[in-house]
């Protein structure tokens, strides 16, 4: 079957490029050195160009509102959403990332503008209450119709709560019309972080990170004809379901690269960019990424250039009995549907190559012999970390002073794809500057 | 942009080769001489397939990017939709072939004359290729364009997926560095310091040249290895006499078919009809190693040289190493054997240490298993235990994904294998992978 895709706009690959600049214009901002701010309920006043954007709370209670909105696509689809927003009056995909302490008893009410009753699960959470007594699935003559206490259509109001007791990375996302709402894009973020320990992932030291460096890969897919379905308030199958779409943190590349509240995707908040430094002695603890998939498909998300050192998988620290490493290494990270994985990431440069005093043994062909694809490129000139290099006339270079670069991607490449467009989908970079002090912006 | 300024930069690789393109580059380095030394040891000749001699210092091989035909077992037709026409067989297929591909092929040691004679002969899977832990190792790759589509200007890369601390010259991401146009040639350069299994592809239209075929498997030996004793990682656990790629992709018959017939696929519809082991669908997957160079007992079969039948001798230690490069998952079963695995991504399973934290010497996370699950770019070192046997004996290993074990719709085919264990002595020492 071909696909539908004349109903949701031109592919404009003109509109690709103009992005792309537009990102690498962004990529100017050094990512944020301050540690995280906190403000009640908000996000953090800082808020980093790049990595996880905390919305906390001084007694960890929050207020989701349900609403409608839309979100864009870099081939220029515009899509229509249902999210959980941090506050009444914007829209945002996904809902916000809720960072709370171990032992916080946190609290969620949540508001429902939207017109069917809408709940909120928490998967990972034991004991979660309801308007203060247990949340049930809910049924109605026999049949469910919520796996838990729900806020009404079109203004009704639910509060959550639940003790965390255990640090990791969880996802809360809508307990009602499921396979509907989740899709529609009722899902957040929840990161727990252990009592004492706001450096680490878990209770055990080997779970230490670098604060300024901690990420989160939240997988979501889209298939645009149930989003259109439910905007013209007809019906859809769920057993046609098809992405076209596939995002990290509500976002496809190039977009995942923009910024953190990048002022042209004023309803997707969220980048993705991986911006770290080398590991050194003043560098010495890994980046930390939170791997969590909301999507019904499971996804083999591939960072080039590294493995990860997988330390907890769905809330739980991969330590023994007797305080034992039980961590593994993996290149790929097989994140099932519902899943979450705590991943660290060092970048090591093992062989600290030089152009004078340790060559890379090989040579290099004129790089007019060689294609730089569509004329524009991230490469620095040179193979050397710190060193750029002329680059052949007429290549526009995304590089800013020597970093690397690595692409981070699904590798069901059919996932790395906006609708038919390769070089887009679940896909995001990796910036490697090169070690401090540094001519980076 | 600001450059910080370096005397390296007056000496631009661009000012020091402007010979064109090919293996005549290498001729400059004498322009650079602090590269000199370390290239001035000439290039062993490697055989087609075989990479190196144990603890090589220094490994050069030669590939080179173009088109071909395959063979795969199925139905008389099938038809792929909007418009209706006939994607499998080719009609284009010479020689009994039903399929086109983009590939690889190993060219090492040939002459300039033999390698250009590779165009339009790409096998499916790419070159098995094995390197020694911390040898100097170069891949020449030379694009040699497409046979059928002399229209379609495509580059083409080697990405090491898998390669730890790459550098991005090397990791062949073509919007990150560079791909290699038709005609030219470019050399990378690994230093691989962790043993274990690893794949490659060409990264350049991704979607399109991986599932054309633009992949396959290379691991890295670890020092630890003897003349007479090989692991898969430096650790005494990971001991074995015979070893087997396992190397997992899927083919949609459309995608193709419109790459042979000047038509663009939307990958959103991604939908294979083949689920291949090793570039072969079962129960070919059952006949000999080949060389591409030679035309083996099954003609059709010559560009799809890697055989997946698994023999060994009764107690031998038996190592498969799983790879996956389709876009989707695989369940591999061994029914009537356990497997241990022993790695992952190229990573021993065990837990850090405790006197050295950087060291993976501590809890054992190694695990018992019938079944590999396994995603996209993912490996999975397996050792088995053949077991105790008097007579001839067969077991079979397939992917438990049933509805991927048919060719285009009939028969049981597509990814699975027998396992055939002799009485103790019948084979002799195993002289390369899966032979
Ligand atoms: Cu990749
Ligand atoms: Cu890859």
């Amino acid at each position: 079957m071909q696909p539908t895709r004349k109903r949701y706009g031109l592919k404009l690959k003109g509109g690709w490029a103009v992005t792309v600049l537009l990102c690498a214009l962004v990529l100017s901002c050094a990512p944020a050195q301050t540690s995280r701010v906190e403000a009640a309920g908000l996000a953090q006043a800082t808020t980093p160009s790049s990595g996880l954007v905390c919305t906390t709370s001084p007694d960890a209670s929050f207020t989701l509102t349900a609403e409608t909105g839309y979100i864009s696509t870099p081939d220029g689809n515009t899509i229509f959403m249902w999210s959980y927003s941090p506050d009444a009056t914007s829209f945002q995909y996904p809902g916000p990332f809720l960072c709370v302490n171990q032992g916080d008893t946190v609290t969620v009410t949540l508001k429902n503008t939207l017109p069917e009753d809408v709940s909120i699960i928490f998967p990972g959470q034991q004991d979660v209450l309801a308007n203060g007594i247990p949340s049930q699935p809910q049924y109605l003559n026999g049949e469910l119709t919520s796996l838990t206490t729900v806020a009404g259509k079109n203004g009704g109001t639910v509060t959550y709560s639940f003790v965390a007791k255990e640090p990791g990375t969880y996802l809360y996302e809508s307990g009602t019309d499921i396979e509907k709402q989740t899709q529609m894009g009722l899902f957040g973020g929840l990161v727990v972080r252990p009592s004492g320990h706001p450096n680490q992932a878990y209770a055990n030291s080997g779970s230490k990170f670098n604060p300024s460096t901690e990420f989160t890969m939240l997988l979501s897919e889209i298939d645009p004809d149930l989003h259109q379905a439910i905007e013209r308030g007809t019906r859809f199958d769920i057993t046609t379901y098809h992405p076209r779409y596939w995002m990290i943190n509500g976002r496809s590349f190039p977009d995942t690269i923009a910024d953190n509240g990048a002022a042209w995707l004023p309803t997707q908040p969220y980048g993705a960019l991986v911006h770290m430094q080398p590991k050194s002695a003043s560098n010495p603890d890994p980046a930390l990424v939170r791997y969590l998939n909301v999507g019904m498909r499971n996804h083999p998300f591939h960072p080039h250039g590294n493995n990860g050192r997988v330390i907890g998988r769905d809330g739980s620290a991969l330590v023994g009995p007797i305080g034992e490493d039980l961590s593994y290494e993996k290149y790929l990270v097989l994140v099932g549907s519902s899943q979450t994985w705590d991943v660290t990431y060092d970048w090591t440069d093992t062989d600290l190559w030089q152009p004078n005093t340790n060559p890379i043994p090989v040579t290099i062909p004129s790089q007019q012999d060689l294609t730089f694809k569509d004329s524009a490129t991230w490469y620095s000139g040179s193979p050397y970390l710190g060193i750029q290099d002329e680059l052949p006339v007429g290549v526009t270079s995304y590089n800013e002073c020597g970093e690397y670069y690595h692409v981070w991607h699904s590798h069901a490449l059919n996932e790395a794809a906006n609708y038919d467009t390769g070089f887009g989908g679940m896909f995001t970079l990796q910036r490697i500057d090169p070690p401090s002090p540094n001519t980076c912006p | 942009m600001t450059k910080p300024p370096t005397s390296r930069k007056k000496l631009t690789r661009r000012n020091f080769i402007s010979l064109g393109g090919g293996m005549a580059a290498l001729a400059g380095v004498n322009l650079l001489p602090a590269m000199a030394k370390v290239l001035a040891n000439p290039a062993p000749v490697q055989a087609a397939i075989v990479a190196a001699p144990p603890m090589a210092t220094s490994t050069n091989i030669h590939l080179v990017g173009t088109d071909g035909w395959i063979y795969l077992p199925g139905p008389s037709s099938i038809v792929g939709d909007t418009p209706p026409r006939t994607v499998y067989p080719d009609p284009l297929a010479p020689g009994g072939r039903t399929t086109y591909i983009f590939g690889f092929r190993n060219v090492t040691g040939l002459s300039s004359t033999a390698v250009n004679d590779q165009k339009g002969k790409a096998q499916a899977p790419a070159p098995l290729l094995y390197v020694d832990q911390e040898a100097d190792v170069r891949i020449t790759l030379t694009n040699l364009g497409l046979q059928v589509r002399p229209d379609l200007v495509d580059s083409h890369t080697i990405h090491w997926h898998g390669f730890r601390n790459a550098i991005p010259l090397f990791d062949g991401v073509p919007e990150m560095s560079i791909a290699v146009p038709i005609g030219r040639d470019f050399t990378y350069y690994y230093k691989p310091h962790d043993p274990g299994t690893y794949m490659y592809h060409c990264h350049f239209e991704d979607v399109e040249h991986v599932q054309m075929g633009m992949t396959g498997v290379v691991f890295v030996r670890p020092a630890m290895n003897t003349p007479t004793q090989k692991y898969v990682y430096n650790d005494a656990s990971t001991a074995y006499d015979r070893e087997f790629v396992i190397f997992l992709t899927e083919l949609w018959a459309s995608a193709h078919y419109d790459d042979a017939h000047i038509q663009v696929s939307d990958w959103s519809e991604y939908s294979p009809d083949f689920w291949l082991m090793n570039g072969r669908c079962f129960p070919d997957t059952l006949q000999p190693a080949g060389d591409p160079l030679t035309i083996p007992g099954q003609p059709v079969l010559q560009y799809q040289p890697i055989s997946s039948l698994v023999k060994a001798n009764a107690g031998e230690r038996v190592l498969l190493r799983f790879v996956n490069l389709g876009y989707q998952q695989h369940a591999m079963t061994l029914d009537g054997l356990s497997m241990r695995i022993v790695g992952k991504d190229a990573t021993l399973l065990k837990g850090l240490g405790t006197t050295n934290p950087q060291i993976r010497n501590g809890a054992d996370v190694s695990y018992e298993t019938n079944t590999v699950y396994i995603g996209p770019g993912e490996s999975y070192d397996a050792i088995f235990t053949a077991p105790n046997v008097t007579t001839d004996t067969t077991y079979l290993l397939y992917n438990r994904k049933f509805m991927y074990l048919n060719n285009g719709g009939t028969g049981t085919g597509g990814q699975m294998t027998e396992v055939r264990i002799s009485p103790a002595g019948t084979l002799s020492p195993q002289a390369a992978p899966n032979t």
